[in-house]
C-alpha cells in the first residue's frame, strides 16, 4: 500500500506543481480586485500543501498496511481490453452510425469480459442495439449519427 | 392553510397522467439500481440526466427524485438476500438482514424494510414540506459572504464525513474546485485552462465527469474479479411482519426517520452516515444489544427507516439555498440549471408548481415503491441472477450513448473514459469520487461569492468574520479542519 500511496502522492503534488504553472500565466489581480487566476492560485497553493501532508504521511506510515487487492492477468486484461473498445466505440461512432456501432461493441464487450458462445453473443448484441436505437432514436429523440448505413 | 393550498397545488401537478409515469419510471430505476450492482444511484442519476432535457423540469426532477428515493428501497433487497449492499447506505442493512434471511425471516426482513423505508419517507417529505420555505426565507437575507462560507463549511463537512482519509478528501475537494475553474471565468469570461479546445470552453460537463467517476469506474473495480452472484436460495414468504415484529420495530422507525432527516440535511453523504448512526442508536438503546448482527429486525427497521429519510431532507439545502450537499444533489442541481432554473431562496417564491409538485410526488413516489417492492419481490431477486457479463456490457453502452446524446460531441465520451480511469485509479489508493464532483458543482458559486466578498470588502478578508452567519460558518470550518488532530493527540495527552 505504501508504494501505491507514495506514488499516488507525489503523481498529485507533480500535478499541483503544474497547476499553479498554468494558473500563473493568467491574470491575478490583488485582493481588492482579484482577477481569473486569483481562485486557481488558491488553490493551486492549497493543493501543493495538501499534498504535501499526504506525501509526508504516505511516506511514514509502516509498510504493512494492507493495500488494495491485486489485478491479475486476467483481470488487467479485461480492464485494459473494455477501455480500447469503448475509446474505439467514440472513434468509430460517427463513421459506422449507432446501429453498427453498438453491435460491434456488444459484440466485443461480451466477448472481452467473460466470452460466452458466439450465438448468444450475436442475439444479445443484435437485441441490445436494436432496442438501444429504438428506445434513443425514436421513445426519446435523441439524434443518433446514421453512419454508413444511412439509418 | 396555506400549506393545504400549496399541497393541493402540487398533487395537480404530480397526479398528471405523464408525472405519474415519470415517477413511476424514476421508481422502478431506481429500485433496479438499487438492486443490481455496478451502478449507483449516482451513475443512474447522471445517466438519465442526459435525456431530461426535452421534457418539462417538473416531470424531470419528478423522475430522477424517483431513483434517489428507488434506489434506497432496492439497496436494501441485495442486502438482505445476498448480503452485498446494492448502494453504500444499505451496507448496515446487510449485518441483521442477511441473518434474518438465513433464518429463514427474509420476508419479515423485506417488509419491514420496506415498510419502515415507506413510513420514513413520507415523514422526511413532511419535514421538507415545512422546513424548505422557513430556510428558503431566511437565506434570503444572504449575501455573497455568507455563500462563500456556507460551501466552504459544506466542502469541509464533506471531507470531515468522509469514510477514508479526510486529507485525501481534501484534495478531491481541491480537486474538483479546480476542475470547476476550467472553461470561462464566471465574472471576466475569459478562457482558462481550455487549450484552445472547444469542448472544454464550457468547462467540464458534469454527466461526463459525474458518469466516468462513478459509472465507468465501479464497472472497472468490478471487473478485476469477475463472479456469479449467489443468491441465498430461501422461499420468500409471509412479507408482512407479524404483530411482535411491528411491537419491536416502531420505535426505531420513528426514531430513524427523525434522525434520518436532520442528518440528511448536513452536507455528505447524509444517507449512508444517518443508517450507521441509526444501527448504532438501536444498538445503544436496546435492552439486548448483544444480539445485533445476530438478526434483529430493529437493525434492519431503523436504518432502513433512516436512510430513506435522509433522502429527504438532503433536498433542503439545495432547494433553499441553492447548495448542493452531495454528489447526488450535485447533479440535480445540474437538472434545474439545463432548464434555466436556479435553485436557491427565491426557487419555492418563483417555482410553486415545480417546487410543491416535486413533493407531492415524492408522496406518490413512497406509495408506489411499497407497491413495487413487495409484490415484485421474486422479480428482483430473478433480476440478481443476471450474469455480470452481460450486466456490464449494457451499463457500459448506457453510458456511452446517455453521454454521446448530450450533445452530440465525441469529445465527452473521451473526458468520461479519463475520468472513469482517474476515477479508477484513485478509488484504488483510498480516494473517493464524493468530494470532487460535490466541489466541482460548488466552484464556481464558491469562486463568484469570493470575489465578490472581496470586492465589497475592498480586499478585507474581515467581512467573513463580521457577518454573525459567517463567523459560525467559517468557526465551524475550522473545528471540522483542526477536530482530527485534536482527536489524534487525545490519547497521548491522557
Amino acid at each position: 500500500m505504501k508504494r501505491f500511496e507514495v506514488t499516488a502522492a507525489a503523481l498529485l503534488a507533480g500535478l499541483a506543481g503544474y497547476v499553479l504553472f498554468e494558473a500563473n500565466k493568467l491574470r491575478i489581480g490583488n485582493f481588492r480586485v482579484p482577477q481569473t487566476g486569483f481562485f486557481p492560485r488558491v488553490l493551486g497553493l492549497l493543493l501543493v500543501l495538501l499534498t504535501v501532508v499526504e506525501l509526508v504521511r504516505a511516506l511514514r506510515q509502516t509498510a504493512t498496511t494492507r493495500g488494495p487487492g491485486k489485478i491479475d492477468g486476467e483481470g488487467w486484461f479485461r480492464i485494459g481490453a473494455t477501455l480500447a473498445i469503448m475509446l474505439g466505440f467514440a472513434l468509430v461512432l460517427e463513421w459506422l452510425g449507432f446501429l453498427l456501432a453498438t453491435f460491434a461493441l456488444m459484440v466485443l464487450l461480451l466477448r472481452a469480459i467473460e466470452a460466452p458462445r458466439w450465438p448468444k453473443v450475436l442475439v444479445v448484441a443484435l437485441v441490445t442495439s436494436v432496442l438501444s436505437y429504438g428506445l434513443f432514436a425514436w421513445l426519446l429523440g435523441v439524434p443518433l449519427p446514421a453512419g454508413i448505413l444511412g439509418i | 392553510m396555506e400549506l393545504l393550498h400549496n399541497f393541493a397545488l402540487g398533487l395537480s401537478v404530480a397526479l398528471t397522467p405523464m408525472n405519474l409515469l415519470f415517477c413511476f419510471i424514476g421508481a422502478l430505476v431506481g429500485t433496479l439500481v438499487g438492486v443490481l450492482p455496478g451502478l449507483g444511484p449516482v451513475g443512474a442519476v447522471a445517466f438519465l440526466l442526459s435525456i431530461t432535457f426535452k421534457m418539462e423540469p417538473a416531470s424531470a426532477i419528478i423522475m430522477l427524485a424517483g431513483i434517489y428515493y428507488g434506489a434506497m428501497y432496492g439497496g436494501s433487497t441485495t442486502s438482505i438476500l445476498v448480503n452485498i449492499p446494492g448502494e453504500t447506505a444499505s451496507v448496515v442493512t446487510c449485518l441483521d438482514g442477511y441473518k434474518m434471511a438465513r433464518q429463514g425471516r427474509a420476508g419479515a426482513a423485506l417488509g419491514i424494510s420496506a415498510f419502515g423505508s415507506f413510513i420514513a419517507g413520507t415523514v422526511g417529505v413532511i419535514g421538507l414540506m415545512f422546513l424548505a420555505p422557513l430556510l428558503g426565507r431566511a437565506a434570503l437575507s444572504f449575501g455573497p459572504a455568507e455563500y462563500f462560507a456556507l460551501t466552504l463549511t459544506g466542502l469541509t463537512l464533506v471531507a470531515y464525513l468522509s469514510q477514508g482519509s479526510m486529507i485525501k478528501a481534501l484534495i478531491m475537494a481541491v480537486l474538483g474546485l479546480l476542475a470547476g475553474t476550467v472553461g470561462m471565468d464566471p465574472i471576466s469570461g475569459e478562457e482558462r485552462f481550455t487549450y484552445g479546445t472547444l469542448t472544454l470552453r464550457d468547462g467540464f460537463g458534469l454527466v461526463p465527469v459525474a458518469m466516468g467517476l462513478f459509472g465507468i469506474a465501479e464497472v472497472l473495480e468490478n471487473l478485476i474479479v469477475l463472479g456469479t452472484q449467489s443468491v441465498y436460495e430461501t422461499k420468500i414468504q409471509g412479507l408482512l411482519p407479524n404483530r411482535q415484529d411491528w411491537r419491536d420495530s416502531a420505535a426505531p422507525i420513528a426514531r430513524g426517520s427523525v434522525l434520518g432527516f436532520f442528518l440528511g440535511i448536513l452536507p455528505g453523504p447524509g444517507p449512508v452516515i444517518a443508517s450507521f448512526v441509526s444501527y448504532a442508536m438501536e444498538k445503544r438503546l436496546s435492552r439486548y444489544p448483544e444480539k445485533f448482527g445476530t438478526g434483529v429486525i430493529e437493525g434492519v427497521a431503523g436504518p432502513e427507516a433512516a436512510n430513506n429519510a435522509a433522502t429527504a431532507g438532503s433536498f433542503i439545502p439545495l432547494l433553499s439555498l441553492g447548495i448542493p450537499t452531495s454528489a447526488i444533489m450535485a447533479l440535480f442541481m445540474g437538472a434545474l440549471m439545463i432548464h434555466g432554473i436556479q435553485p436557491g431562496p427565491l426557487f419555492i417564491a418563483k417555482y410553486p408548481e415545480l417546487f410543491w409538485g416535486f413533493i407531492a410526488s415524492m408522496y406518490v413516489g413512497n406509495a408506489m415503491l411499497l407497491v413495487l417492492n413487495l409484490p415484485l419481490i421474486g422479480i428482483w431477486v430473478k433480476l440478481l441472477k443476471t450474469p455480470y457479463a452481460i450486466l456490464f456490457p449494457l451499463i457500459l453502452l448506457f453510458c456511452l450513448i446517455g453521454v454521446y446524446s448530450l450533445n452530440a460531441n465525441v469529445a465527452e465520451i473521451v473526458i468520461m473514459l479519463a475520468f472513469g480511469v482517474i476515477g479508477f485509479g484513485l478509488r484504488r489508493v483510498g480516494f473517493e469520487g464524493a468530494p470532487f464532483i460535490l466541489a466541482m458543482v460548488l466552484g464556481p458559486i464558491m469562486e463568484t461569492s469570493l470575489r465578490q466578498s472581496l470586492l465589497i470588502s475592498r480586499g478585507s478578508f474581515m467581512i467573513f468574520l463580521n457577518r454573525p452567519i459567517c463567523a459560525v460558518l467559517i468557526g465551524l470550518t475550522v473545528l471540522f479542519l483542526l477536530w482530527p488532530m485534536v482527536r489524534r493527540r487525545k490519547p497521548q495527552v491522557t
